[in-house]
């Protein structure tokens, strides 16, 4: 007995959770119900990795987006009060149907395009770990020792960008 | 029978309009911040498609999905130290009440 429904099915729920979460995260008006949709929809997306044999970029995904930003978005939810989001929109403020017009005549044609895309073959399974280790070491090691020098900034941005700009007390006492 | 390389695409381009629109309607600073991430990730899963169904034996595509993880953590990271500064400064969360800076 085959199991060649399983592979469908398993996408058409993890797509389900990804468009679904996605949408319910622009159109829910409570922020933490957001973030945590926001991490549904990373999750399902996980889960698409997995199903395309890219396990390895599925982990870092569970790691680095369900687990910090999901909790670092929730962080910041958490330190601003929210008080309900006004509905209206940023650019088109009370032009809601050409707006939708607008987005519609971009969005439409782009998704029927995608769906002309077909592969020669699918890969074989087996793990990506050793050809990604490989590439990232050896051809783009120097864009990977640029992302650290990145990360590092972006660490020490933030945090001269939060902290607190009041003189400590032995500066305070000169005054 | 496995999916067709097309169905990925086109989850990835729905997903990066739900997060356009979101970026383009929302005014909550912290929500524009998750929708360009839901864009960034439509973004990850067109590349590891693509590098799983055409790709050579090397992971070309999905090394550039390394690289943007480590974009969105750097870029979520100043954006909500950003937001918090300014909320600090003036304790709103709508854009459009953030307007120090406007000319």
């Amino acid at each position: 007995m085959r199991f060649d429904f399983v592979e469908p099915v398993v996408f058409a729920l993890l797509a389900f959770g990804v468009i679904g979460a996605g949408a319910a995260v622009v159109l829910l008006n409570r922020v933490t119900a957001s973030a945590l949709l926001m991490a549904l929809s990373f999750l399902c997306m996980a889960g698409m990795f997995v199903l395309l044999g890219a396990e390895t970029i599925a982990a870092f995904q569970v790691l680095i987006y369900v687990g910090a930003i999901t909790v670092l978005i929730i962080f910041g939810v958490q330190f601003t009060k929210q008080g309900g989001d006004r509905s209206y929109a940023l650019f088109f403020q009370k032009q809601y149907p050409l707006a939708a017009a607008l987005v519609a005549a971009v969005a439409i044609p782009v998704v029927l395009f995608a769906f002309s895309f077909n592969a020669p073959t699918p890969q074989p399974g087996g793990g990506d770990i050793r050809p990604l280790a490989t590439s990232v070491f050896t051809d783009f090691a120097f864009a990977f020792e640029v992302a650290s020098v990145l990360l590092l900034a972006a660490m020490v941005g933030a945090i001269v960008l939060t902290q607190r700009d009041e003189p400590p007390d032995g500066m305070r006492r000169r005054r | 029978m496995t999916v067709p390389l097309s169905f990925y695409v086109a989850v990835s381009a729905g997903l990066f309009f739900i997060g356009c629109a979101g970026v383009l309607t929302r005014r909550n600073a912290v929500v524009i911040l998750m929708c360009v991430e839901l864009m960034l990730n439509a973004a990850n899963l067109a590349l590891v498609a693509f590098s799983r169904r055409f790709g050579a034996v090397d992971e070309r595509g999905s090394v550039f999905v390394i690289f943007v993880f480590v974009i969105a953590a750097a870029e979520v990271a100043v954006g909500l130290a950003i937001v918090l500064s300014a909320y600090r400064n003036r304790p709103v969360i709508d854009v459009d009440e953030i307007h120090q800076m406007k000319g």
